[in-house]
């Protein structure tokens, strides 16, 4: 949604829509979280009124989608791809393995055995 | 060899008040979990490598201090782009105003 989306273009990876787009929930999100998890703890105290809760509930599932931590999706920092990304290198399997090869992440070390 | 309840409830309580946690003899669900959990939002909205400075930003930083400020890649790039308009090969011009309609008509 573009009312998430900064003016102007602030990371400076591989950009296309869908990174933008992650991005925009990722920030969405981290503005957001105080208050979902606010009203996570009144839904699951049992201790309040139940009427609370149910409307803690109704809240939270009426926020814009693109405050839920589903939404998002790690992609690839090199080429926006969104299946095969390693976690701890931010990268997909091809791209982790044209960058290792050309010895472009420390410690990384091709092996055989 | 059985200790009474009463016993341990008083353990936990102390427990609760050395460690300054809530005593919840029952185990009733208060919802405190949620309010231990630390906030995710800084370290996923930090996936994303941040926007590099660019010799602009930099001339937009310190042009007002009147310092001799040079793009080296900038002006080499002028330079190309002068000497092929200088041959006759640059860029045609901007259309100036809205496409003639018959333009794009076959002639019959």
């Amino acid at each position: 949604m573009s009312m998430f989306r900064s003016k102007k273009l602030d990371i400076g990876c591989f950009t296309n829509i869908k990174i933008i787009r992650d991005h925009s929930k990722r920030k969405a999100f981290e503005a957001a979280e105080p208050e979902r998890q606010a009203l996570r703890y009144v839904i699951r105290n049992t201790t309040l009124p139940a009427r609370t809760r149910a409307i803690a509930q109704l809240q939270l599932t009426q926020m814009h989608c693109y405050t839920r931590p589903t939404q998002i999706r790690n992609r690839c920092v090199l080429g926006g791809k969104a299946r095969g990304v390693l976690r701890a290198f931010k990268m997909t399997r091809y791209n982790f393995r044209m960058e290792a090869l050309a010895g472009n992440l420390p410690g990384v070390k091709k092996a055989s055995w | 060899m059985s200790v009474p309840r009463a016993r341990l409830l008083a353990l936990m309580k102390a427990q609760c008040d050395v460690f300054s946690t809530t005593y919840n003899p029952e185990g009733i669900r208060t919802g405190n979990k949620i309010l231990r959990q630390r906030l995710k939002g800084p370290s996923l909205a930090a996936y994303y490598p941040k926007k590099m400075l660019k010799f602009r930003d930099f001339q937009e930083e310190f042009g007002q201090l009147e310092l001799l400020i040079e793009d080296d890649a900038e002006i080499a790039r002028l330079e190309h782009v002068a000497a092929l308009k200088a041959r006759g090969k640059g860029a045609p011009k901007k259309k100036s105003g809205p496409p003639d309609p018959t333009a794009g008509k076959k002639r019959k």
